[in-house]
């Protein structure tokens, strides 16, 4: 097991080589591996800015090429620093590129609950994992205009209703005082922050423990929650189903054909 | 001449889709069916004339009045004639275009001229993420024409760009020429980090000194020939590209090797006098 990481964590006693890079230079690290791996030239100099040695990569390239299946495995240190998507984009290519000389993937370890359960089934439902808007009738993918944070930082929204996630806690501020600006609709078993500044917060029972349904585990493999104990309180599910059967009374918002957006002119 | 004059009322509380708005749209129609097209504010249809008031019709000279950071999609597609906006712009102005000239008195959002084929944008104020890019999946950006930002450029200007020519004016943020795949991005005020990551062909011009991927490497300082073509056709839209050897020298830097690419990153270096 090989760690990367900008300093010495717990997991390096778990791990038999440890390489500290420099903090922010994830992505330089991973395109010269990229240019290593084709046997490009890369000199001491250039590796010397990610706080690495020529050695220390030589050695790491042999021992991927000469692994039967390698996993990479990344976090949050990787995609929430500068650079973000693309960070995650450079350790993804890495790992494809990696398949010309043996099997490799690249596995993200997420965060928080059942984040992978709601990547599977928005992409089952719609081909897109996050970043969709339904406004034309049809779904849309485009991160940074539909994903959450950006639409919120930019105030592009008038209500918003959250599910099984905590933003007040995490969102960046800007994102946090529009949520308290408009109606904000929470399903939560507890108090959280996000429950603390919204409009209305229905109380649910915590999935897995009083409320039955599916849990993805990090590789994808969806899990049956099996409720031990009752709860007085209803399913996230169920109170989605009640809103939604009074919606379905409304009239319908979508005239009489959607006017397609042509992308490709 | 005859032109078509739209005035916002007042901003929209949430987002304007109005890709009606373009020359080719407005050209064939009366001011009555003008008034009638469907735009859609956030998630409902709406007539144009509940946001914006309209004078004139038939023409595809149109000039925009107002605060229009949230309308979205405007020029979208366009072939000719002449769009005019006095104020901010939302999103995706122009993208897809393949004719015509856009020119903004204010800021724009992103993707400015994203996947646009021919054409001029030009901006004289700031622009957001993703000028001329390309769309998230879709392998090939900007294939032609030209966008001109007299203010700064947020991150991945002229992300996998194939063709033409973006000349910013000011500061580009992070990952500028990302991915490109040919044409040429002018940095008149020079660019944050990781410039050029990941290039396969086409050129970046820096006049400022900026800090380049360990992936590059230092190919000499010349006076390239071609840069006299380029500035004398960007001194016809107003830009002073230098290129005399009096003047200074560009070092040529080339890659991105992880591609591996043959792309040019030429960072202008003024002589010492």
């Amino acid at each position: 097991m090989v760690l990367v990481d900008i300093r010495e964590t717990k997991s390096v006693k778990a791990a038999d080589i440890f390489l500290q890079v420099r903090p922010g230079k994830d992505f330089e690290l991973i395109t010269i591996l990229r240019a290593m791996i084709k046997d490009q030239p890369i000199s001491e100099t250039q590796i010397a800015e990610t706080g690495l040695t020529m050695e220390q990569l030589q050695d790491f390239v042999s021992r991927m090429k000469a692994a039967r299946f390698g996993v990479m495995f990344f976090g949050m240190g990787l995609s929430m620093t500068r650079g973000k998507h693309m960070n995650s984009a450079a350790l993804l290519t890495l790992a494809a590129e990696m398949n010309a000389f043996t099997k490799f993937v690249a596995m993200p370890m997420r965060g928080h609950g059942n984040v992978t359960g709601a990547d599977v089934i928005m992409r089952s439902q719609t081909g897109y994992p996050f970043g969709i808007s339904f406004n034309r009738g049809y779904p849309r993918y485009n991160p940074g205009e539909f994903s959450t944070v950006d639409v919120l930082v930019r105030g592009d929204t008038d209500c918003a209703f959250i599910i099984g996630a905590d933003p007040g806690a995490t969102m960046p501020q800007p994102a946090i005082d529009h949520l308290a600006r408009i109606p904000t609709i929470v399903l939560d078993p507890h108090v959280t922050h996000t429950s603390r500044l919204s409009r209305v917060h229905i109380t649910t029972a915590p999935a897995g423990i009083s409320a039955p349904g599916t849990a993805y585990r990090m590789d994808e493999i969806p899990l049956p929650l099996h409720p031990a104990l009752e709860s007085p309180y209803p399913s996230d599910e169920e109170v989605v189903r009640r809103i939604n059967e009074t919606l379905m009374k409304k009239p319908d918002w979508m005239g009489e054909r959607p006017q397609i957006l042509q992308t490709q002119i | 001449m005859n032109k078509i004059k739209l005035t916002l009322k007042k901003p929209p509380t949430v987002v304007l889709e109005a890709e009606v708005i373009t020359p080719d749209h407005l050209v064939e129609r009366s001011n009555e069916e003008i008034r009638a097209s469907v735009v859609y504010h956030g998630k409902r249809q709406r007539r144009l004339d509940d946001f914006f008031d309209i004078e004139g019709e038939r023409s595809d000279c149109v000039e925009i009045h107002g605060d229009l950071h949230r309308v979205r999609h405007v020029g979208r597609g366009m072939t000719r004639g002449d769009l005019t906006v006095r104020g901010d712009v939302g999103m995706h102005l122009g993208a897809h275009m393949s004719g015509g000239t856009i020119e903004v008195f204010g800021n724009a959002g992103d993707w400015v001229g994203g996947e646009m084929k021919q054409g001029r944008i030009h901006v004289h104020g700031d622009v957001g993420q993703q000028l001329g890019a390309a769309y998230r999946g879709s392998p090939i950006g900007m294939q032609g024409g030209t966008i001109l930002i007299d203010g700064n450029a947020g991150i991945e200007v002229g992300m996998r760009m194939r063709r033409g020519t973006i000349v910013v004016g000011g500061t580009a943020r992070d990952f500028a020429g990302l991915q490109m795949k040919g044409g040429t991005i002018i940095l008149c005020g020079g660019a944050e980090i990781r410039t050029g990551a990941w290039m396969q062909r086409g050129t970046i011009v820096s006049l400022k000194e900026i800090s380049l991927m360990p992936t590059f490497a230092y190919s000499g300082a010349y006076n390239p020939t071609f840069l006299n073509v380029y500035a004398r056709h960007l001194g016809t839209l107003g830009i002073d590209l230098p290129c005399a050897e009096a003047e200074g020298s560009y070092k040529r830097f080339c890659g991105d090797r992880a591609v591996p690419g043959k792309g040019e990153i030429l960072i202008w270096e003024p002589a010492v006098s």
